[in-house]
């Protein structure tokens, strides 16, 4: 590795620096509690604040609002930022009730989309569900290009599909107590759910794994200059 | 159009500046008024809004559409969206201020650690301005000067970014702490959510199936299509094999079925928030 | 009465937790270093990923929400990028929106970054919608009117004047959405997208084993999970992307996490065992 080449002498090599020297400071944290975290943790916070208002600001104000109004003269959007604006009256004690105005219309949008949510995500899976075939006759068996041990299987873990999603579904049953066979259902969907939660658990790990290798590869591809 | 004002660019800029003001006071000054209202006047408020603002979008989806794809309520969509965008943005806003506010008042009341308050404010007002500029200039409404450009990719990807990714990272120390002093296996149930995430995270990446290629000497080949059920089982005996069978015929209905318990409470919750049933919210 | 000195298990169990961040720090910088490349095995859901993709045509459009930060940018920013060297060899055009702020500047320059590369031209390729804070109410507008929906781009132009979008006036003329996304933005694309648009799904691995069941269901076509998603979708490629590298030191922390558990609970059992013997 070339020194020269290494040190921050070029605007393109400060800029790694500072990168670099960003995220050793947020990693000093794993050895105690220090004064450099704290800075730089506080300087993240009013870095990701200050950002944000440059989308929200143009991309959606400028674009949704500004220019309606004062480029193309529809006068009537003139008064949707006032009303936005009640929201931020939660900080008042004495008006305060006014921005539940607002939150009222969004939440009631919200409930209003939820119907068609509820037909489009949901009840394509009940019916994905009970058109699952349980017997050979309804699996197609004298398709001659599937051997008739793929659609025993098939058949097999479709019997397994239902009897996990109806052992879980009888855990998450709290209407009535559940007690002698009920109870002995309920125990099987929670050890299925437990698989489903090792799942998550292990994809989980994955994920927060994949994060800090990303960081290492940084430091070690751009920083150091190592080639990986 | 009574509801567009010609060339408002030009000859009808001043009639727009007085509407807007105009908008802003008479809407603010709304607020006394209301204020004025009983207790139950201003819950009706509430009530009444929350409830049409649903009943829009309710009535949009459940009406038939004719064989253009829509109902008398679809073209409505677009200045709906309009008004929630703005009001999303800023909602999310208040997030932004709330944040300020705070530690405006820890600097001005000389509150511990206030210095830190004075860098987070710093840093919000210099990268608002960068983003801001920024933004406006991607539009070609400002110039993007090299300063520009320079100063917010250093703000932005060498040092915003930065600092984001190194936060996120260090749960990953986090978990691998957690994992050894506090995942005991004491149970049945932890036992089996610990083997299924041993099978998920060693089959699911290249170890797992280097391990069963190339160490077991399994063959990597799709099973053939009249294979007797033992091939079909040795062909499946890999540990990717296995982990996708467990993730797809084992896990996918775990799943479904939380999908389905969160689906039937969302709908319930849905109904009770449209019709102000909800306590606390209004 | 004298106090004996920590057995083995007992000083195991109460090692300093920052022995273990080094340990999975040095870990992870070995098995970057390491020429090691271990060839993933496709997994179904990549598998058809790739598929459907293969299947479109060249003038075909697409929809890519992206809707990842910095925080995920290791997981998220392979997928984004092999998901859009794939489009560009197949010529197919494409769209970003972005429901995440800072997802806004990370997927424009990323794309801008890339585009070169397929001899993309903005505006006749491929365009960015930029920011929008709420994506159910975007999507049911971009259905009914796609240019009043979304009005501009992120370069300030009018949607319908760029020769991309011309005579483009729903998001049902769009063949296909891929969500590229840390969050829960997938089942608002299955609700509110049109019934005939496919949708692929590019999420970090927190949210993969959720999206399970839309596969199952059909509701969703393909997958790509994290980083170790993208090593297979790159290997499928013929690339050489971020995903590879990853995914070769995803592996080995996993066997050093699952060692260590073990490891735990191996030295709570001996210790406990090692209590009940002194009495």
């Amino acid at each position: 590795m070339d020194l020269q080449q290494f040190l921050p002498l070029s605007a393109e090599r400060f800029n790694v620096w500072i990168g670099v020297l960003c995220t050793l400071a947020i990693y000093s944290l794993l050895y105690r509690e220090n004064p450099i975290y704290r800075f730089f943790e506080h300087l993240y916070i009013g870095l990701a604040a200050g950002y944000s208002l440059g989308p929200l600001g143009v991309d959606v104000l400028y674009r949704f609002w500004i220019t309606p109004v004062w480029f193309q003269g529809y006068w009537l959007w003139a008064f949707l930022v006032p009303f936005g604006m009640y929201l931020y009256f939660i900080y008042s004690e004495r008006y305060g009730w006014v921005s539940r105005i607002v939150i009222g219309a969004l939440v009631g949008a919200s409930a209003g989309l939820f119907f068609q949510e509820f037909a489009s995500r949901y009840v394509v899976q009940l019916h994905s569900t009970l058109s699952r075939p349980l017997w050979l006759s309804s699996a197609n068996p004298t398709n001659p290009e599937i051997s008739w041990f793929s659609v025993l299987f098939s058949v097999l873990m479709n019997w397994v599909f239902i009897l996990i999603l109806v052992s879980v579904l009888t855990y998450f049953t709290f209407s009535y107590q559940q007690k002698g066979a009920v109870k002995g259902v309920a125990t099987l969907g929670r050890w299925f759910l437990m698989i489903g939660l090792g799942a998550i658990f292990g994809n989980t790990v994955m994920a927060r794994m994949a994060l800090l290798i990303g960081r290492v590869y940084y430091l070690l591809s751009d920083w150091l200059m190592i080639r990986i | 159009m009574w509801w567009q004002i010609q060339n408002p660019e030009s000859e009808g800029r001043i009639l727009v500046w007085a509407i807007v003001l105009g908008a802003f006071i008479l809407v603010l000054g709304l607020i006394p008024v209301l204020h004025a209202l009983p207790p139950r006047g201003r819950r009706a408020i509430i009530v009444v809004v929350t409830f049409f603002a649903g009943l829009f979008f309710a009535t949009e989806f459940f009406t038939p559409v004719g064989p253009d794809g829509k109902n008398f309520l679809t073209d409505y969509i677009q200045p709906a969206q309009q008004m929630i965008q703005v009001i999303s943005a800023l909602a999310l806003g208040l997030g932004t201020y709330g944040l300020i506010r705070l530690h405006l008042r820890n600097v001005v009341q000389r509150r511990p650690q206030w210095g830190y308050s004075v860098v987070l404010l710093l840093s919000f007002l210099v990268m608002a301005g960068f983003s801001i500029a920024n933004t406006l200039s991607e539009q070609q409404l400002v110039e993007k000067t090299d300063f520009l450009e320079r100063g917010f990719a250093l703000l932005f990807d060498f040092t915003l970014v930065q600092l984001d990714a190194a936060m996120f990272s260090l749960i990953a120390f986090y978990i691998f702490s957690a994992a050894y002093r506090a995942f005991r296996i004491r149970s049945v149930e932890a036992g089996i959510l610990m083997f299924t995430a041993m099978i998920v995270m060693i089959g699911i990446v290249p170890l797992g199936a280097y391990l069963s290629y190339q160490v077991l000497g399994l063959s990597p080949a799709p099973t053939p299509k009249d294979a007797d059920w033992i091939t079909v089982l040795v062909h499946n005996l890999a540990l990717p094999k296995i982990a996708d069978w467990v993730l797809i015929y084992l896990n996918a209905p775990v799943q479904r079925a939380i999908e389905f318990g969160v689906g039937i409470g969302g709908l319930a919750m849905a109904i009770r928030l449209w019709l102000s049933l909800e306590r606390g919210v209004t | 009465m004298q106090t004996r000195p920590p057995t083995f298990w007992e000083r195991m169990l109460a090692i300093d937790r920052r022995i273990l961040y080094l340990l999975l720090f040095v870990d992870i910088v070995a098995f970057l270093l390491l020429p090691i490349r271990l060839r993933a095995a496709i997994s179904p859901p990549v598998q058809k990923f790739y598929d459907e993709i293969e299947k479109l045509q060249p003038g075909d459009l697409v929809m890519i929400s992206s809707n990842w930060s910095a925080s995920t940018i290791a997981e998220n920013q392979p997928q984004l990028e092999a998901v859009i060297r794939h489009l560009m060899r197949k010529k197919v055009r494409f769209t970003i929106i972005s429901i995440e702020a800072q997802a806004r500047d990370l997927s424009h320059r990323l794309a801008m970054r890339l585009t070169p590369e397929g001899d993309y031209e903005y505006g006749r390729d491929w365009a960015h919608f930029g920011f929008v804070p709420s994506l159910a109410i975007a999507i049911k507008g971009m259905v009914n009117n796609l240019p009043d929906t979304v009005q501009r781009d992120v370069r300030g132009n009018a949607v319908g004047t760029l020769p991309l979008l011309k005579g483009i006036t729903s998001l049902r003329q769009y063949k296909m959405v891929i969500d590229v996304t840390p969050s829960g933005t997938l089942p608002i694309w299955i609700s509110y997208a049109p019934k005939e648009t496919v949708i692929l799904y590019c999420p970090t691995s927190v949210m993969a084993a959720e999206a399970y069941t839309f596969l199952d269901s059909g509701q969703i076509k393909g997958m790509i999970t994290g980083a170790k998603g993208s090593q297979e979708y790159e290997q499928l490629l013929g690339i050489v992307g971020l995903g590879t590298p990853f995914a070769n030191a995803i592996s080995f922390s996993h066997v050093l996490i699952i060692l260590f558990i073990f490891l735990g609970n191996l030295a709570l059992f001996m210790s406990r065992r090692q209590n009940r013997q002194e009495g």
